[in-house]
């Protein structure tokens, strides 16, 4: 793009796969009609005949798109993208699922029509107007209005009061310093971890407590499904379009989490991120793999030697229950003591990585020392879970200027009252 | 007479039955399929954006100089010295340069690279570019 606009021609060559992501990325700056080629090698290959059959077979290709004249259309494009009316769709319960399935819009699963009654209700979350853009969200720039992110919400089967949670992640989504445009994308299927502190937790109770990461709590499971919405809907990144995650991630329907700050020796989260006890605040990054292990012992030494037997890269989150971080913090540990001692120890991610590619790469500087990795605050600890004996780990990598990203919760001024009427909406489970 | 009243009985006894069929339904269920929901639309808006064409393109490739953009992907070199060795093979007369960027997904006339990859493009007839996917 940027060297099409320095007036020089060009082609680019991806893997046929990617096509119409690159499509897609051009279009999203303007340029729709930027030639580009199928080139049939593997993904990130390292085999030199693969790569040479590769160049040899597009050749021809290569030379023609240098070449060949510009149509009228690739010399001014016209190109219009379609914008459903405000109403999309009017029918059944099962009639909207099914349009809004084959438009694209869900995650596969059904969807609450958002009807114009409910997205009023849902919009009771904020005091901003519906036309307030709170973030145009990449890649399309899609403006997440007031009212689009209610529908989304709606959708997802949030409640108002998951509001401004919602709002706020759209408002941490757009922070630079996540690297939202990287990881969304990227074929590594990274997902957003949204850890929430402060009172609001329990008003509208967002489990922090035991299975906070498996499904049934609707604040946990309707927050990040609704993020997830308004990415793909208002964001437009679709999964295999623009979403190029290779294998994907159940993780991206949602991971949400509280810290469970009354039973946490330690300061809670948004202390460490710089806000005041009692704030409203949610964090964000963005891991694509979760894992679980039992420490090899129950005092300090061995949960401590067990969580860097688990490796933790940088810009990585650790989930410590309540009654080993209480053991922990017995024995002197303290969260920072903790994160230098995990990241002294830790191995680089990319020393396995390169010890993949033979000892070297070809972006070996930058890979083998990631800025991020020795510093401690690369490293979060959340303390989460219910009783038991397991520890979490959430990874990402750092060294691409990415960090943790923490934002003030907004709340209407409804509050008390819209926590009131929605407080009573929790599971009864019965017994047997 | 007795024959008579049993089939009278009967009767009277299948037609409430088949009066009856439609209750549970009204009684107990509604069917959902009549229920009309007006959904809104979920896709965001975006401002319009001005739309460029591209660059002219060139007569040939004999006697220019042609740049090879290579990314941070790890294939996107080898597939750049690949190219670049048969597209010497073909036009002797060209010049063919390789240009690598290490940065992860930022363009590099975003980055403290900007001036030396300007001029690197201004010195190129065209420019092929690969990713490495």
């Amino acid at each position: 793009m940027s060297i099409e606009e320095l007036g020089t021609p060009v082609v680019l060559l991806v893997n046929p796969g990617f096509l119409r992501d690159a499509q897609s990325a051009s279009s999203n700056k303007g340029m729709p009609v930027l030639r580009a080629l199928p080139l049939n090698v593997e993904c990130e290959s390292t085999v030199r005949e693969d790569i040479d059959a590769g160049t040899k077979e597009a050749l021809p290709a290569i030379v023609g798109a240098l070449t060949r004249p510009l149509t009228d259309h690739e010399r001014a494009p016209k190109w219009a993208t379609e914008q459903p009316p405000r109403i999309a769709f009017k029918g059944s319960y099962e009639d909207v699922n099914r349009f809004f399935y084959r438009s694209g819009w869900t995650d596969g699963l059904p969807i609450v029509p958002p009807t114009e009654e409910a997205v009023k209700e849902m919009m009771q979350g904020t005091d901003l107007p519906p036309d307030h853009v709170v973030a145009k969200v990449i890649p399309r720039q899609g403006k997440a209005t007031i009212e689009k992110i209610a529908i989304n919400a709606v959708m997802a089967g949030a409640l108002p009061t998951h509001m401004p949670v919602i709002i706020a992640a759209v408002e941490a989504l757009a922070d630079q310093k996540t690297r939202f445009d990287t990881f969304e994308v990227s074929t590594g299927s990274w997902a957003p971890f949204f850890a929430i502190n402060g009172p609001i937790r329990d008003q509208i109770h967002i489990n922090c407590s035991s299975g906070a990461l498996s499904p049934g709590d609707i604040a946990n499971a309707a927050i990040g499904r609704a993020v997830g919405l308004i990415v793909k809907n208002i964001g437009g990144a679709r999964k295999g379009v623009e979403d190029m995650g290779v294998i994907g991630d159940p993780l991206k329907y949602s991971l949400v989490i509280g810290e469970d700050e009354e039973h946490s020796p330690w300061e809670p989260l948004s202390v460490e991120r710089g806000f005041k006890k009692g704030d409203n605040t949610l964090t964000v990054f963005f891991p694509n793999s979760y894992m679980q292990s039992v420490p090899k012992g129950t005092d300090a030494k061995g949960i401590a030697e067990s969580m860097l037997a688990m490796n933790p890269w940088s810009m990585s989150c650790f989930i410590v229950i309540p009654s080993h971080a209480e053991i922990l913090s017995n024995e002197g540990w303290t969260k920072k003591s903790l994160k230098e001692f995990l990241m002294k120890g830790s191995a680089s991610p990319m020393e396995s990585y390169k010890k993949s590619q033979g000892g070297k790469t070809e972006s070996e500087d930058i890979l083998s020392k990631p800025p991020a990795a020795v510093d401690p605050d690369s490293l979060m600890i959340v303390v989460a879970g219910g009783p038991g004996a397991w520890t979490g780990l959430l990874r990402s990598v750092g060294g691409i200027k990415n960090d943790f990203v923490t934002k003030k919760i907004n709340l209407p001024k409804n509050w008390d009252k819209l926590v009131k009427k929605y407080s009573n909406i929790v599971p009864n489970y019965a017994r047997y | 007479m007795r024959r008579f009243c049993f089939f009278r009985i009967l009767g009277i006894f299948v037609m409430l039955a088949a009066l009856m069929l439609p209750l549970p339904g009204i009684l107990f269920a509604r069917d959902s399929s009549n229920i009309k929901y007006e959904a809104l639309s979920p896709w965001g808006e975006t401002d319009p954006k001005p739309l460029k064409g591209i660059s002219p393109r060139l007569d040939s490739l004999s006697g220019k100089k042609i740049g090879l953009f290579a990314n941070y992907k790890r294939a996107s070199i080898p597939i750049a010295i690949s190219l670049k060795e048969k597209l010497e093979a073909a036009y002797p007369d060209s010049k063919f340069s390789i240009y690598h960027s290490d940065q992860w997904n930022v363009t590099e006339i975003e980055t403290e690279n900007s001036a030396t990859f300007k001029k690197w493009v201004e010195g190129n007839d065209a420019v092929i570019l690969m990713v490495g996917d």
